[in-house]
């Protein structure tokens, strides 16, 4: 019974009607690409890709110079002046570590 | 000798509409259209909706030809199928669900009028049923009933293992044949 109705369905599927196209469906196609101008620069994601695909650089590469890259941007972007004791306020750090020592 | 435009393989016409060339397209397009839109029109049952996806399909194909990959994709018909599943999908969730198309040649004048309405009736409540699926068991069955794609090649348009394909062919004919009970 059940194999009865698994065979029914399958023949339905299969059976599935489709209306046909338009005898000219293929040229109207081509008609219209003709009246279509193609784009010829690469999208900016396809150039990146194909500047790194001339490298062909392995992946561990790219993180590496990638890690290096950000390390010295963040180097760079770093405060210069590291001179602790500067203070536009006039009280130096020691100096408030000894008033504490004072204290006891 | 050069190769007659017929003889050449997908991915050579594809290399040339790279290069802008119109008719290795127009060679691509008459002997894929077919196909693509038997399959366009399972999902969206109307012959104009169907032609439109996939005039959009091979137009979008022209018009920017560096979106075929060919080291990503390892054949053009599985790559356009996707594009074309793609394409009904975002039309269905754009529109109300379709109907069955009018002009569609459901009575066969060789067979006796009420066995012919039977079939019409049948073929109508398969359609309504297989459009209330979910989107990935109707994916899998429209591509594993389609005439000349094997269940490897649906699997792999839609990027799923073998076994995953089946199951979802299963699911949907269980829930088919449950909601069919009427007719089968």
């Amino acid at each position: 019974m059940s194999d009865n109705r698994d065979e029914k369905l399958e023949t339905l599927l299969r059976s599935r009607r489709v209306a046909p196209a338009n005898p000219d469906f293929a040229q109207r196609i081509i008609l219209k690409a003709r009246q279509t101008p193609q784009i010829k620069t690469p999208p900016f994601w396809q150039s990146v890709r194909d500047l790194f695909g001339e490298f062909h650089l392995p992946k561990p590469a790219y993180v590496l110079a990638s890690a290096l890259v950000l390390g010295v941007v963040i180097g760079f972007s770093a405060p210069q002046n590291t001179n602790l004791a500067v203070d536009d306020g006039g009280v130096s750090i020691q100096g408030f570590l000894s008033a504490d020592e004072a204290l006891l | 000798m050069a190769t007659a435009w017929p003889e050449k393989d997908d991915h050579e016409l594809l290399a040339l509409i790279q290069d802008g060339n119109g008719q290795a397209f127009a060679t691509l397009v008459e002997r894929h259209t077919e196909r693509f839109y038997r399959l366009a029109y399972r999902y969206l049952q109307s012959k104009a909706a169907a032609e439109d996806v996939v005039q959009d399909a091979f137009l979008k194909l022209w018009e920017n030809p560096a979106i075929w990959q060919p080291e990503r994709n390892s054949k053009f018909t599985t790559w356009f199928y996707r594009v074309v599943v793609n394409l009904c999908l975002d039309l269905r969730k754009r529109k109300v669900p379709v109907t069955l198309d009018e002009e569609i040649p459901l009575i066969d004048d060789r067979e006796p009028v009420d066995e012919a309405m039977v079939k019409f009736q049948e073929q109508k409540a398969l359609e309504k049923e297989i459009a209330a699926l979910p989107e990935r068991q109707r994916t899998a069955l429209n591509l594993c009933f389609d005439e000349g794609l094997s269940n490897q090649e649906a699997a792999a348009v839609m990027g799923v293992k073998l076994k995953a394909l089946q199951s979802l062919v299963m699911r949907a004919k269980t829930t088919l044949k449950e909601r069919m009970k009427a007719y089968l």
